[in-house]
């Protein structure tokens, strides 16, 4: 095909492919921002040499991962751009809405072009777009289009290519940061790693010292135990030991609070980057309106313009996200319903162009988003009578409910309102839309209104959310959910069965509908195969719905202690669904396991070889003989030079004493030398780590009775051989 | 006890409760209501308030008396908040708000009639216990 494949392997095209995709969309992006800043009028020169930038490096970068109708088609956009540049030629409303059909246009080519079907699925859009192109360069060559003679429906603004055949793959989700915002997290997590070692470490310690103590309460009783006195000495040897393990353990005790300390601090500094990081300003969201507007301008011939405020107010991308709908059906429900036709805005007074107004703001924890239009807002009376005519609501509570309390109504909350009712306050359906999006994500909308003066929704979100990934099932027809991190399978249990076959693997049920209450009774039941800490279980339930997204909400201090449950969440439609927490389900399906086994995940008894003791004055090879060793069941601690491991020594035995040569303070053998004039040390193993060992090294290392002599740098077999050495 | 302004009184069943109304925060009429299974008859559910999860009591059920019908969407509510916790009592209907005077060691409204004041407080700690309890027992295999 292409020189490339020569280059590249499938795998490594196809991701460079996706990470041009991302680059492209953001260069895009940038075209489409410049314009839509301009309004109708042309971009600055300024504004247009940056176009024109961003488009000739997606032509170089489109070039470099084999796609040639995108270096074609960002060939003729540069050059359509560099005419504005060149000469005053004439820029028309129609041309600032032509860059921007064509930019999303190319973002539609570019999904297809670097999915694996390639450019050549997507050639039909090609042409197409480089219709569009030609158009920019030459408007008044440009076709007459009629505008379509019904308000709706309104077109999508965003334009797909149409592909014969060819499915157009569903777009990933990507989520740009900015690389600082990684920094942060990457720094945050190294020192969460360093905190975990310098902890289990600790740990470590503390566990040899309950040894030790265990050991010499043992002697203690031995020596009791004997007809004769234990004599003095002997107690006066106990009684040291004593102290010195109960120093050690007060130590290490102290020490532990602190790193448990820096712990916490850790996890707070990551907690704060992983929410930066998910956080974007409002702008994205915005850009997305104004093209919004422009197409249902176009569309429509109303004359409305889009005001923008507060486009740096940072929020949860993900929410972002979700409210592109909402705000587009809000956006089209001002356009056809709150503007007026222009005679009537001119016997009001008002100026002939509308004005939508979006309003971003933080108050508190949550974020404000406001989308007015200067409209002629809702008439309250008119959906009062609706609400009664249609039998809704009672006369009486009409007759009382104020205005606000109607236009809740509108929304369906807290009454049902169906479809064809809200229709005639003058609003198009779509409106509960943006209601049920905005209570998935956990928010509400309000919406007020001055007669003749204009409307205005707010939506009211958490600024950022918790998002997760969970299986929804149905017992006793209620939803609950599980994470679905936890939920490996699904699978029938037949009607009486209490453990079930999933992958050769004999589970044991929990029968839900047994445990919620309720279930209905039928042969064969769904089953969702749930695994926690490794351990595994078939949980039977009435329907399984599937994996959703969900927003995890606390369930506060009044029912913390229903341990059942995780958290609950809120369906679309605005009802508390309960998470069930997977470690309880496995605990009432192993009613035997210690609790200890469910909740320590991974951490498997240790088979303890003794305790090490490692010295060398580099801190990286003390961490990698630390993890060594720590793999093959020692408990190691680490001097950084001889007179540190001499101090170690007098206050505790060490089964092994690993140590380099060349140290400050007190060197290798000269350790080696004070240990072996201590009885406790005269016959244990000492292995010297080096990086030159001359002969003179080993007959010195051999007279000490040095058990092994190894060349850095250490592997674990080199280690493992010294360790076997006899 | 003199005189106690500000109390909002209110009917559950054949029963007349008032409460100060500095530990009521709204009056609400329930949304769609969660049964929460495994916990006390004094937990009537949960609901949605404003995006948060509401913990719906049922007073009668708290207090060690029988339970009150189940709490279901549209019935009236008190929502409360005391000692950080918000809860919401499901009511038969909101009276009025009113002064309480003591008269013969009961406490009675303006027209002499007697009701049952209630110490947000304490319920909230009763029906603490109450969940508590259920909440850590044994599992049944």
């Amino acid at each position: 095909m292409s020189d490339l494949d020569l280059d590249f392997d499938p795998d490594e095209l196809a991701m460079l492919r996706q990470l041009f995709r991302t680059e492209a969309q953001d260069a895009l992006e940038t075209v489409t921002t410049r314009v839509l800043a301009g309004g109708s009028a042309k971009p600055t020169p300024d504004a247009l040499t940056e176009m024109m930038r961003v488009t000739h490096t997606l032509k170089g970068a489109a070039g470099t991962v084999g796609l040639n109708t995108m270096v074609d088609l960002s060939h003729r956009l540069e050059s359509a751009l560099a005419a504005f540049g060149r000469e005053p030629s004439p820029w028309t409303p129609a041309t600032a809405d032509l860059l921007v059909e064509v930019t999303d246009a190319l973002r539609g080519y570019l999904d297809v072009a670097t999915s694996p079907a390639g450019e050549p699925a997507a050639e039909p859009a090609a042409d197409k777009i480089r219709d569009q192109i030609d158009q920019i360069a030459r408007p008044h060559r440009r076709p007459m289009s009629l505008p379509p003679p019904f308000v709706e429906p309104l077109p999508e603004p965003v334009i797909e290519p149409t592909l014969d055949g060819a499915p157009i793959p569903e777009a990933k989700a990507w989520l740009r940061v900015e690389p600082e915002r990684i920094d942060e997290l990457m720094s945050s997590a190294g020192e969460l790693l360093f905190d975990r070692t310098r902890i289990e470490r600790r740990v470590q310690l503390l566990r040899t010292v309950a040894r030790d103590l265990a050991r010499t309460r043992q002697n203690l009783h031995d020596a009791l135990d004997t007809p004769n006195v234990p004599s003095r000495a002997a107690l006066g040897e106990a009684e040291s030991e004593l102290a010195g393990q109960a120093a050690l353990l007060s130590q290490t005790t102290a020490a532990l609070l602190d790193e448990i300390e820096a712990l916490r601090r850790t996890i707070g500094e990551l907690q704060k980057s992983l929410t930066r990081i998910r956080m974007g300003p409002a702008r994205d969201l915005m850009t997305h309106a104004a093209r919004t507007l422009r197409a249902l301008r176009r569309a429509t011939g109303v004359h409305v313009e889009l005001r923008t405020i507060g486009e740096d107010t940072e929020f949860d991308k993900a929410v972002a996200e979700q409210l592109v709908d909402p705000i587009t059906q809000l956006l089209r429900n001002a356009v056809a319903h709150g503007v007026e036709p222009p005679e009537e805005r001119a016997a009001k007074g008002k100026p002939a162009t509308a004005t939508v107004t979006i309003r971003a703001r933080q108050d508190g924890n949550l974020l404000v988003l406001e989308v007015s239009d200067d409209g002629r807002g809702i008439d309250t009376a008119a959906l009062r009578e609706r609400l009664v005519s249609t039998g809704q609501w009672s006369a009486t509570r009409a007759e009382l409910a104020n205005d606000a309390e109607i236009l809740d109504a509108l929304l369906g909350s807290g009454v049902s309102v169906r479809g064809d009712a809200d229709e005639l306050a003058g609003r198009g359906i779509g409106i509960g839309i943006v209601r049920q999006t905005v209570s998935k994500l956990g928010g509400e909308v309000k919406v007020s209104s001055s007669p003749g003066r204009g409307t205005t929704f707010s939506l009211r979100l958490p600024l950022s959310t918790a998002l997760a990934q969970a299986m929804l099932f149905k017992v006793g027809g209620q939803v609950y959910a599980i994470p679905n991190v936890h939920v490996i399978d699904t699978t029938l249990v037949d009607s009486a069965a209490t453990t079930a076959t999933v992958r050769h693997e004999q589970l044991p049920v929990l029968r839900l509908e047994a445990l919620l209450g309720q279930g209905t009774a039928t042969d064969r039941r769904a089953g969702i195969v749930v695994s926690f800490a490794g351990k595994s279980l078939v949980c039977t339930v009435d329907k399984i719905i599937g994996p959703r997204e969900i927003i995890i909400k606390p369930l506060g201090p009044l029912l913390a202690p229903l341990t059942l449950y995780a958290g609950a969440t809120i369906s679309g439609s605005g009802k508390v669904q309960l998470i069930l927490d997977p470690a309880q389900l496995v605990r009432r399906a192993y009613p035997d396991a210690p609790d200890a086994a469910i909740d320590d995940a991974g951490s498997a008894p240790m088979v303890l070889a003794g305790r090490a003791l490692v010295v060398d004055d580099s801190r990286a090879i003390r961490e990698a003989m630390t993890s060594m060793l720590g793999r093959e069941g020692w408990i190691v601690d680490v001097a950084e030079d001889g007179a540190r491991a001499l101090q170690m020594t007098r206050q505790l035995r060490y089964d092994l004493i690993i140590t380099d040569l060349e140290m400050p303070e007190l060197g290798g053998f000269d350790l080696i030398v004070h240990l072996r004039k201590d009885e406790r040390f005269k016959n244990t193993p000492i292995v010297i780590i080096t990086s030159r060992a001359n002969p003179e090294h080993r007959r010195r290392a051999r007279d000490l009775g040095v058990r092994a002599l190894v060349a850095k740098p250490i592997t674990r077999r080199k280690l493992l051989e010294a360790l076997a050495t006899r | 006890m003199a005189e106690l302004r500000n109390v909002i009184v209110f009917t559950i069943g054949a029963v007349r409760y008032a409460v100060e109304l500095r530990w009521v925060r709204e009056v609400v009429s329930l949304g769609f209501v969660t049964a929460v299974p495994t916990a006390p008859p004094a937990l009537g559910g949960v609901c949605n308030l404003h995006g948060t999860i509401l913990p719906v009591l049922d007073v009668g059920a708290v207090l060690g008396g029988p339970p009150g019908p189940p709490a279901r969407q549209g019935d009236g509510a008190l929502v409360l908040e005391t000692e950080g916790v918000v809860c919401a009592l499901r009511v038969d209907q909101v009276d009025h708000v009113a002064s309480l005077h003591e008269s013969g060691g009961a406490i009675v409204d303006a027209g002499g009639k007697p009701l049952t004041l209630l110490d947000p407080a304490v319920l909230v700690r009763l029906a603490l216990e109450l969940i508590t309890t259920v909440g850590t027992a044994e599992p049944v295999p």
